[in-house]
């Protein structure tokens, strides 16, 4: 028999599958699985959570506690009528239901209840008939009390369904503002994170303005008595010339080449990390380096103050990072364009600006985007 | 050569898969033999109500005999024993049990296979799942033919079947997956057996563009012709291709078939209804590639005559038979995932050539395989075979009362279970070893 060898020259289905299959996998690459997000999604939620004291947990937890089976009311059958109590005496054995025939009959039956005493004693089957006659209507009242309670318990029961139900509803909410909770709580987390940074960048700045006050008051109280020996040195020729001093240049790459961290120690290891992992942040701020970097003394002429060369803490700018890997405590507010703005028009004076004072710039962060918000979505 | 038919449905207008296998197959041998079709009085599937007169008919020249289903089904039964035979151990008893209570239960149609199957030289059987092919078989095993049309569900794995398999002269077999499948669930490697499928009429000359004038459908098109049920993985095709449609705004998906599930709204999806068989032709001519989303199939007609017209197809990777359809006619390519969906649409739909080559390779295979002086041919050469062997098959006996009873089977699902699968490649008619691929 023939064989299903049909072979195209071109086209071999096995192959394109795995050609197929292949560029899946050059096309996936290095992105992670939704499993691996979803993983990495719950470590950073921990992280975030951690430091607030919160179980991580608490979501999860309350996730698995089984919510319960509704309550259902009892289905009971509803108890068929009660049969008519039956009246029974001695009479009751001979009477008949046939009018006026069964008068007759009866009085028959009467006439030959001797004889049949010959044969059993009717009277005791009388009484024990009598008697279970009783049995019976008592039987009927307990039963009609018991359908009675089983009614009020079925009613209760109902009512306690309704509470059930109102319950697990509640729970459901319970679990939302739980949620949100946390949600808000993580959100939170970050902020203050950010907050704190600000607050940092803040009482930088606010420190460097006094400095460079007292520097300034400094120059303006040396001036004054300068410009005075000044006149009086030229009038004697005998007092030697004090010697300008030449600014130092020290030029970016040169900063970078030493090795010196330009970051003051009052940062946080978070912003050292951030600032050796973001080089061009250091770049998107050219001018205030360069004006840093190249300052023109000879334009002003005025001598540089002692105080004036005071390390200025200067706040790096945290950029968020897209990465999936980094932690919520590495993801940083990208600098605003207004902010960028106000660092522009700030009024450096350049002229006492030495070397290694750079300008500080505040950036207000944006809200940072968590991993609650993605989950949210 | 005279032949008997027995099928659980029969009519003109009936689409079920088995039931047009078997009315095709009676009108192609009833040119070499005599064809008398035996089947039951109903045409729903669902609830086996007798809905025709019972007696003898005439459908398309065949004559039909047809008998009374003596009970309904009765939908809430047959759950609880289907799930007692499926997920539970259980007994031969509840195995016949869940067995009448599939349906279609027509004692008078056994009756007279009992009485009459000695007029026929063979009873060809349709579908081994349904009363009428077991009881059926049992009357008449020296003459029993079975068509199994059997696919990897649960049902598969119920023991009383395993005596039909066994019991048969010959069994025709619609794919190899199935022959395997069923050779591992019976071991009846012994009772002779081919593979044979069904054969198609596809018009010579489709006319593509009565199709595009007629819907206003001008770019690309995907089709898809069947029942659009959740069970035919429609549910996910047509999640597949909405997130696939943003990515190929042009691309449009064509349903033929009656809907038995919502059909998402959606402006690249356009749903025909059912339409005559021109139609059919005209708009599968017309499409660049036929979808077959389904999960189980045991020989996909629809396949076939997509290839039989020259067109490729992209088939459901994890239906073993359509992908070792795929892969042995070398027309069509296979998705498992979302990403190969839509990588495998992708490359067709940006690669002419592609589509090309895989729809010639298709109408080869068809016409190799699949046309029906071939299927015929292969119908009569094993009637042949059978008449020249003469090996009267013993059906195997019902166990006693007390041993039908003792809950010792283990549950259908879990026999199917255990079977292999994957597509099966290196095949051929002769019977040989079939190694199984490897579908990872």
């Amino acid at each position: 028999m023939a064989e299903f060898n049909i072979q195209s020259d071109s086209v071999d289905v096995a192959k394109i599958m795995e050609q197929i299959r292949q560029r899946i996998r050059e096309k996936r690459g290095e992105d992670y699985t939704e499993q691996q997000i979803r993983e990495l999604a719950t470590v950073k939620l921990e992280k975030s959570l951690d430091p607030q004291q919160v179980r991580s947990d608490l979501v999860e937890h309350y996730r698995q506690l089984e919510p319960p089976g509704k309550l259902e009311p009892i289905q009971h059958e509803v108890p068929l009528p009660a049969p008519e109590a039956v009246a029974f005496d001695r009479d009751t054995i001979y009477v008949s239901s046939r009018g006026s025939m069964g008068k007759l009959i009866r009085l028959i039956r009467k006439i030959l209840n001797p004889i049949l005493m010959l044969f059993f004693n009717p009277d005791r089957m009388v009484s024990a008939l009598m008697r279970q006659a009783e049995i019976n209507a008592a039987n009927l009242q307990i039963l009609q009390r018991q359908t009675d309670l089983v009614k009020q318990i079925n009613t209760q029961f109902e009512r306690a369904g309704r509470k059930f139900a109102a319950r697990e509803e509640l729970d459901a909410l319970n679990y939302e503002v739980l949620n949100n909770l946390v949600v808000e709580m993580t959100r939170l987390a970050v902020d203050m994170k950010n907050h704190r940074v600000l607050v940092e960048s803040v009482a930088g700045r606010l420190d460097f303005g006094e400095r460079r006050t007292r520097a300034l008051e400094s120059v303006l109280q040396s001036r004054s008595p300068a410009s005075v020996e000044g006149d009086a040195a030229a009038a004697s020729p005998a007092r030697p010339k004090r010697r300008r001093r030449r600014p130092r240049r020290r030029p970016e790459a040169a900063i970078r080449g030493t090795g010196v961290d330009p970051v003051p120690s009052s940062e946080t290891s978070d912003q050292k990390e951030t600032t050796k992992s973001q080089p061009a942040t250091e770049s998107s701020v050219p001018s205030a380096d360069k004006q840093v970097a190249e300052p023109e003394p000879s334009k002003t002429g005025i001598v540089e103050s002692p105080a004036s060369s005071v390390t200025q803490p200067s706040v790096q700018h945290r950029v968020p990072s897209t990465s999936l890997k980094e932690s919520p405590d590495e993801i940083a507010p990208p600098v605003t364009p207004t902010m960028n703005t106000a660092v522009e028009n700030e009024p450096h004076i350049q002229t006492t600006t030495p070397d290694s004072v750079s300008p500080v710039e505040t950036v207000v962060p944006p809200f940072p985007k968590t991993d609650t918000d993605s989950d949210k979505q | 050569m005279r032949l008997a038919v027995v099928v659980q449905r029969y009519g003109a207008d009936l689409n079920g898969g088995a039931e047009l296998h078997a009315r095709y197959v009676a009108e192609h041998l009833a040119r070499h033999a005599e064809i008398e079709v035996l089947t039951t009085c109903a045409t729903d599937y669902i609830t086996w109500r007798n809905e025709l007169p019972d007696g003898l008919d005439r459908v398309h020249g065949i004559p039909v005999r047809r008998f009374p289903v003596s009970r309904e089904r009765d939908a809430d039964d047959f759950a609880r024993r289907s799930t007692q035979v499926f997920d539970e151990p259980h007994s031969i008893a509840a195995e016949l049990a869940w067995l009448r209570s599939e349906g279609p239960t027509s004692p008078r149609l056994i009756s007279y296979l009992r009485q009459h199957g000695d007029e026929y030289d063979y009873c060809i059987f349709f579908s081994y799942r349904y009363y009428h092919a077991y009881h059926g078989i049992r009357a008449t095993g020296q003459r029993a033919v079975l068509v199994p049309t059997a696919e990897r569900d649960p049902a598969l794995g119920l023991r009383i079947f395993g005596s039909s398999f066994r019991g048969v002269r010959a069994v025709m077999y619609n794919s190899f997956e199935e022959r395997a499948l069923i050779n591992a669930v019976s071991n009846n490697g012994n009772v002779p057996g081919v593979v044979v499928g069904i054969g198609s009429e596809v018009p010579l000359n489709p006319e593509p563009q009565r199709f595009r004038q007629t819907t206003g459908i001008d770019g690309p098109v995907l089709i898809y012709v069947g029942r659009i049920d959740e069970n035919k993985g429609c549910g996910e095709l047509f999640h597949y291709f909405q997130r696939y449609a943003r990515l190929s705004p042009q691309l449009t998906l064509v349903l033929i078939g009656n809907p038995v599930m919502s059909i998402p709204a959606h402006p690249q999806i356009q749903h025909l209804g059912y339409v005559s068989d021109q139609e059919k032709f005209d708009a599968m001519a017309a499409a660049d590639l036929l979808v077959m989303p389904s999960y189980y199939e045991s020989l996909s007609m629809v396949t076939l005559e997509a290839w039989a017209l020259g067109r490729p197809v992209m088939v459901n990777g994890r239906c073993d038979v359509l992908c070792g359809q795929c892969i042995r006619s070398n027309a069509g390519l296979y998705y498992e995932n979302y990403e190969e969906f839509a990588e495998t649409l992708q490359i067709i739909m940006a690669n002419a050539n592609l589509r090309s080559a895989l729809g010639s390779n298709g109408r080869t295979y068809f016409d190799m395989h699949y046309t029906w002086p071939v299927i015929e041919q292969k119908y009569l050469d094993m009637f042949e075979r059978l008449t020249l062997e003469d090996k009267a098959r013993q059906t195997e006996p019902l166990p006693n009362w007390i041993h039908r009873h003792r809950t010792t089977l283990p549950p259908g699902r879990q026999e199917v279970d255990r079977l292999p699968g994957g597509p099966t490649t290196l095949v051929s008619y002769d019977g040989g070893t079939e190694p199984r691929a490897d579908n990872s």
